[in-house]
C-alpha cells in the first residue's frame, strides 16, 4: 500500500501552487497525482489574464473596488468573504509568482503590464501575451522540479475514501501499467478542474470531465451550484474553441450579419466587455433572432481590425494563430465567427476559504483531511458567473491558503487506513469494462450527452426543456449500464479511460439540470427563458444537491454577507 | 463529406507486436488529423492509444508523427497533409521508445529540463524587491519567444543529434536554458553558461540542421536560442572547452588560409588542459585511416587557396558577420513573421 502525509490530485494551478507551499516543510512527505503530465494541465489553456489590482496602468484601482466588481459579476451569489481575501491577496500573489520568474509581458518602464478585461472597472488583468495561463503554469512547474516533488504523472484517481466524516486517502489506477491501488494520506486535496466536457459546444480540455467533482459526491459530499455554467462568448464557430477576452479587451468589436455592433442594445455602457454571461446571452439571442453569421446562422462575428496588424501580432499572437489554423482565416485582415461555448463550472465541491471540505449544512461540518482548490471546488468566490482572469487568480490564491493549511494542519490528523473493502467499488468499475459483455458504445452515448446538454441545458433554459434534458440524461446512464469497450488491455488503455469519464459527466449532468429546473429565477450564468429575472427573495442562496438513490436531492444554504474589512455590498440591480 | 485514408503504426505491448493499419474516415470540412484520430477511436477502433487534451496546440500532448514529420495533430488540418489521394502515415514520436500505439515514453525526454536546471535561479542572500522586479521591456521581448515552449517534444522527436546521442540535452530543454541565461532575473548567467559549454550533450553539440525549428508548433526557434547561447558564451569569456576551439580553429583556419585544415583542426580543437592527450589518442584510430587513405597527407602540405580566393573568402566572412547583425534585426522587428517564413 502506498502512503503519503498529504496527497494532491490534479497538477493545474492549484494544485501545483498548494504543493509548493506544503513542500516548503522537508518533515512533510507530499505528493501529486494527475492523470497527464503537470504540464498538460488546463490550467495552460487560460489566455488572457490574471486580475489584480496592482495599479500598473491606472491609478484607480484598489482591492475593494476588484472585490465589489466580482461580487456584481457573479451576480451577488458570490460568498462576500471570499470575494474580499480574493481581491486583498491577489498582487501578493502576482508578486511572488514574478519573483519566481514568471514571464509577464512588460510595460515600457519595466513593470508589469495591465490591460482591460470585461466587468472589471479598471485595467487589472495581468498577462503574458495571450498565454498567461501557460506562463503560469511552467512557471510552477519549474519551482516543483527545483524542489523536486514526487509527481505521480499519469495516474487517474478512481475513488475517495471517506469513513466516518475523515478522508482515508485515494483508490488510483496507474495508466502505464494498469494496476490499481490504494494510496493512504493523512490529508487529501482535490485540484481536479472543471466539468465542462459535457457539452458539445467548449473550450475545454478532453480531460476536463468533473472527475473530482463526481468522486466527492460518490463519496457523500455534497454539489454546491452546479447549474451556474459558463458560457464563454468568443469560441470559434463549430469547435468552441477558445478566442481570449484580451482581443475584446484590446478593442475587438462584436458585429451580426448586419453589421451592426450589436452590444449597445445590450450594455452600452461597456459594450464588449461587459461580462461574459450578459454577451453570450447577447449573442445568442441575435443568433435566435436570425442575425447569425455563416453559412449555419450560428455565430456572429469578433473583428479584430481595429486593434491594428501591430497590436494583433505583439499582443495576441495565440488570438491570431488559432483563427488562422483552426478556420483558415486571418484576424488581421478578416472578422472571426464565433459563438457561445461552455468554458468554465462555478459550481463545485463545497469549502472554505482555507480550502477545507464542510457540508454546508446547519453545522457547518468539515471532511476531515479533505480539501479542495481551484474549477473543481465552490468556496464560492464567483457566485453565478466567474469574470474573466479571475479563475487563475482562485487558483493560484486560494491554492497557496489551502496549501498553507495543510501544512499546518497535516501534523495534527490521524494515520489513516484503507481496507480491502473500500477498495472494491473501484475494482468492479475498472472490471465491468474490462471483462464486461455490454452492448452499447462509449462514444455514441457521449456524442448524444454532449448534444442534449447543449441543446437543451445551454446559454438559455426553460422548464420543458430541462425535464427532457433530464430524462434524456436518465436513458444516457441506462444505456451506459449497458456499454462496452473495445480495448481489454492493461498498458496505457485510453478506451477504458474514456468510459469512466463518461460515468462521471452521466452523473454531474443530473445534478446540472435537476438543479437548473429547481431554480426558478435567472441569475448569472443560469438564465431561464420562464423566468428571465432574478428573485433575491426566493433564490438568494446556493444550491445543495446530496446523492441519493433516486438521483440529487436538493437542500439550500446561505450566501455569506461577512467581509473582515469591510461592510459587506448589498445585492443591487446588475446593470452595465 | 470528404473522405481520407490513414496509415497508422501499431504497437501492441502485449504481444509486443508491431504492424501497420489502415482507416478510412469520413471528415467534416474543418477538422483535423486529431479530430480522426479519435472519430477513428471512437467509432471504428478504441484500442487505439494516443495522447492528447486541449485540441487547441497549447498542451502540448499530441505531437506525432505526421507524414515522416513531427507536428501536433490538432493543429494540422486534413487538406494540409493529405497528398494525391495518399494515407496520411501517422506513427509515435521519434528518439523516445514505444509503450503503445502513439505513445511514447517521454521520461527521457522530460529529464534534459532537469539536467539543464531550468528553473530561476534567484540572486542568493538578497531580498526580492517588495513589487515587481523591474525588468526592461526590450529585454523581455527580446527572450520570450523562447519561453512559449509547450513541451511537446516535436523538436525533440526530429532531432539529428538526440538520435545519435541520448545525452543531448535537445532543443527544447536547451532553448528554455536560453531563456534563463537572458532573463536578468537569474543570477547564474556566467555557471549556467559554462556548465551548458562543458558538458556532455550541450550548446556546442548541436549540428544546426534546422529540424527543430521546422518542427516546433510554436514560435520557439530552438536552434537560434542555442547559438545565441554560443556568442553569449563566447563573449562572456567562456571559451576554455573543445566546442569554441573547434568553432575557433575551423572559421580561424578557412579564414587564414582558405581552406579547412583538417591535420590541425584536432589538435587545436582537444586544446593544451589535461584532457587534450586522451582526446588525441582517441582520435588515432581515424588518423590512421586518414593516413591510409591519404587524406591527412594531402591536409599536410597545406595546400591553401591563391591570393584571390583568399581575399574572396574574407569578404564572404565579412558579409557572413554582417547578416548575422541583420538576421538578429530581423528577428525582432518581425517576431513570429520570422519564425513562420522559417516553418514554411
Amino acid at each position: 500500500m502506498l502512503q503519503h502525509d498529504v496527497l494532491i490530485v490534479g497538477s493545474g494551478l492549484a494544485g501545483m501552487r498548494a504543493a509548493l507551499e506544503v513542500s516548503q516543510d522537508p518533515g512533510i512527505d507530499v505528493a501529486i497525482l494527475t492523470k497527464v503530465h503537470p504540464l498538460r494541465s488546463h490550467s495552460g489553456a487560460a489566455q488572457g489574464g490574471i486580475a489584480a489590482s496592482l495599479g500598473n496602468s491606472s491609478d484607480d484601482d484598489s482591492w475593494e473596488l476588484h472585490m465589489y466588481d466580482t461580487v456584481k459579476g457573479g451576480d451577488f451569489l458570490v460568498d462576500q468573504n471570499a470575494a474580499e481575501i480574493l481581491g486583498r491577496e491577489a498582487p501578493e500573489n502576482i508578486f511572488e509568482l514574478e519573483h519566481m520568474g514568471c514571464a509577464f509581458s512588460r510595460m515600457d518602464d519595466g513593470r508589469i503590464a495591465q490591460r482591460r478585461f470585461g466587468g472589471h472597472t479598471a485595467p487589472r488583468a495581468v498577462y503574458a501575451a495571450d498565454r498567461t495561463g501557460h506562463a503560469l503554469l511552467t512557471v510552477l512547474f519549474e519551482q516543483l522540479l527545483k524542489r523536486g516533488v514526487k509527481v505521480y504523472s499519469e495516474w487517474y484517481a478512481l475513488d475517495l475514501v471517506i469513513r466516518d466524516n475523515t478522508c482515508q486517502g485515494l483508490v488510483a489506477y496507474d495508466i502505464l501499467s494498469g494496476g490499481i491501488e490504494a494510496i493512504q494520506a493523512k490529508a487529501v486535496m482535490f485540484a481536479t478542474g472543471g466539468y465542462g466536457r459535457t457539452f458539445r459546444i467548449t473550450t475545454n480540455a478532453f480531460a476536463s470531465t468533473g472527475d473530482g467533482v463526481v468522486m466527492a459526491y460518490r463519496a457523500g459530499i455534497p454539489l454546491q451550484d452546479m447549474e451556474f455554467v459558463q458560457f464563454h462568448p468568443t469560441g470559434l464557430q463549430g469547435s468552441g474553441i477558445l478566442l481570449s477576452e484580451a482581443a475584446r479587451g484590446e478593442g475587438a468589436h462584436l458585429v451580426n450579419a448586419q453589421g451592426k455592433r450589436f452590444m449597445e442594445d445590450y450594455a452600452p455602457g461597456r459594450m464588449e466587455l461587459a461580462p461574459r454571461d450578459i454577451v453570450a446571452r447577447a449573442e445568442q439571442s441575435e443568433i435566435d433572432a436570425g442575425r447569425g453569421v455563416t453559412e449555419k446562422g450560428d455565430s456572429v462575428f469578433m473583428d479584430l481590425r481595429p486593434i491594428g496588424e501591430q497590436r494583433i501580432r505583439y499582443a495576441l499572437p495565440s488570438v491570431m494563430h488559432l483563427a488562422r489554423d483552426f478556420v483558415g482565416l486571418d484576424p488581421i485582415q478578416d472578422p472571426i465567427p464565433i459563438q457561445p461555448t461552455a468554458h468554465y463550472s462555478m459550481g463545485g465541491i463545497p469549502c472554505d476559504v482555507d480550502g477545507q471540505v464542510r457540508l454546508k449544512d446547519q453545522d457547518d461540518a468539515p471532511i476531515t483531511g479533505f480539501y479542495a482548490a481551484g474549477e473543481c471546488s465552490c468556496v464560492s468566490v464567483h457566485g453565478a458567473n466567474r469574470l474573466g482572469t479571475n479563475s487563475l487568480l482562485e487558483a493560484v490564491v486560494f491554492g497557496r491558503r489551502t496549501g498553507r493549511a495543510i501544512r499546518d494542519q497535516v501534523r495534527d490528523l490521524a494515520p489513516t487506513s484503507i481496507s480491502e473493502g473500500e477498495m472494491q467499488p473501484a475494482v468492479a468499475e475498472v472490471d465491468r469494462f474490462i471483462r464486461g459483455d455490454g452492448s452499447e458504445s462509449v462514444g455514441a452515448i457521449r456524442a448524444d450527452l454532449r448534444d442534449v446538454m447543449m441543446d437543451k441545458c445551454g446559454v438559455f433554459r426553460e422548464a420543458g426543456q430541462l425535464q427532457e434534458c433530464l430524462s434524456d440524461v436518465k436513458d444516457l446512464q441506462a444505456r451506459f449500464a449497458k456499454s462496452r469497450i473495445d480495448d481489454r488491455g492493461t498498458i496505457f488503455n485510453t478506451d477504458l479511460l474514456d468510459a469512466i469519464e463518461l460515468g462521471h459527466m452521466l452523473e454531474f449532468s443530473e445534478v446540472i439540470t435537476v438543479g437548473a429546473i429547481n431554480r426558478t429565477e435567472s441569475r448569472g450564468g443560469h438564465a431561464r427563458r420562464d423566468y428571465p429575472t432574478r428573485d433575491d427573495e426566493q433564490w438568494f442562496k446556493h444550491t445543495l444537491a446530496y446523492r441519493d438513490d433516486d438521483g440529487p436531492r436538493l437542500t439550500y444554504s446561505a450566501v455569506n454577507m461577512a467581509p473582515r474589512h469591510r461592510e459587506a455590498y448589498p445585492p443591487e440591480e446588475r446593470k452595465y | 463529406m470528404p473522405t481520407q485514408r490513414f496509415l497508422i503504426d501499431r504497437y501492441d505491448p502485449a504481444d509486443d507486436r508491431a504492424y501497420e493499419q489502415e482507416f478510412s474516415v469520413d471528415y467534416e470540412p474543418g477538422q483535423t488529423v486529431l479530430d480522426c484520430l479519435n472519430i477513428i477511436r471512437w467509432e471504428q477502433d478504441g484500442t487505439l492509444s494516443l495522447r492528447m487534451s486541449c485540441r487547441h496546440a497549447i498542451c502540448g500532448s499530441c505531437a506525432v508523427k505526421i507524414n515522416g514529420r513531427s507536428g501536433l495533430a490538432c493543429q494540422t488540418q486534413v487538406p494540409a497533409a493529405a497528398d494525391r489521394g495518399d494515407p496520411i502515415r501517422i506513427g509515435p514520436q521519434g528518439n523516445q521508445t514505444v509503450i503503445k500505439d502513439l505513445v511514447v515514453d517521454s521520461h527521457k525526454f522530460m529529464e534534459q529540463f532537469e539536467r539543464a536546471e531550468t528553473w530561476l535561479q534567484p540572486h542568493e542572500g538578497q531580498e526580492p524587491p517588495v513589487r515587481e522586479y523591474r525588468q526592461d521591456k526590450d529585454e523581455f521581448d527580446h527572450w520570450q519567444h523562447a519561453s512559449t515552449c509547450i513541451h511537446c517534444g516535436a523538436c525533440y522527436s526530429d532531432c539529428t543529434v538526440a538520435a545519435v546521442d541520448p545525452k543531448f540535452l535537445g532543443p527544447a530543454a536547451l532553448a528554455k536554458a536560453y531563456r534563463f541565461v537572458m532573463d536578468s532575473r537569474d543570477s547564474r548567467k556566467q555557471e549556467r553558461l559554462e556548465a551548458l559549454s562543458r558538458m556532455h550533450g550541450g550548446i556546442w553539440d548541436c549540428t544546426r540542421c534546422f529540424m527543430c525549428v521546422e518542427a516546433c508548433p510554436k514560435d520557439v526557434l530552438p536552434m537560434d536560442a542555442i547559438m545565441e547561447l554560443r556568442t553569449e558564451a563566447i563573449q562572456a569569456g567562456v571559451t576554455n572547452n573543445h566546442g569554441t576551439r573547434h568553432h575557433k580553429a575551423f572559421a580561424g583556419g578557412v579564414a587564414k588560409r582558405g581552406r579547412l585544415d583538417e591535420a590541425t583542426l584536432p589538435i587545436l580543437s582537444a586544446g593544451f588542459g589535461p584532457g587534450a592527450i586522451p582526446e588525441m589518442l582517441g582520435y588515432t584510430p581515424g588518423a590512421i585511416r586518414m593516413l591510409k587513405s591519404r587524406k591527412l597527407i594531402a591536409a599536410a602540405r597545406r595546400h591553401g587557396a591563391s591570393k584571390e580566393g583568399r581575399r574572396e573568402i574574407r569578404r564572404l566572412f565579412d558579409e557572413v558577420a554582417d547578416e548575422k547583425h541583420h538576421h538578429d534585426v530581423n528577428r525582432e522587428a518581425f517576431g513570429t513573421q520570422y519564425a513562420e517564413a522559417l516553418r514554411t
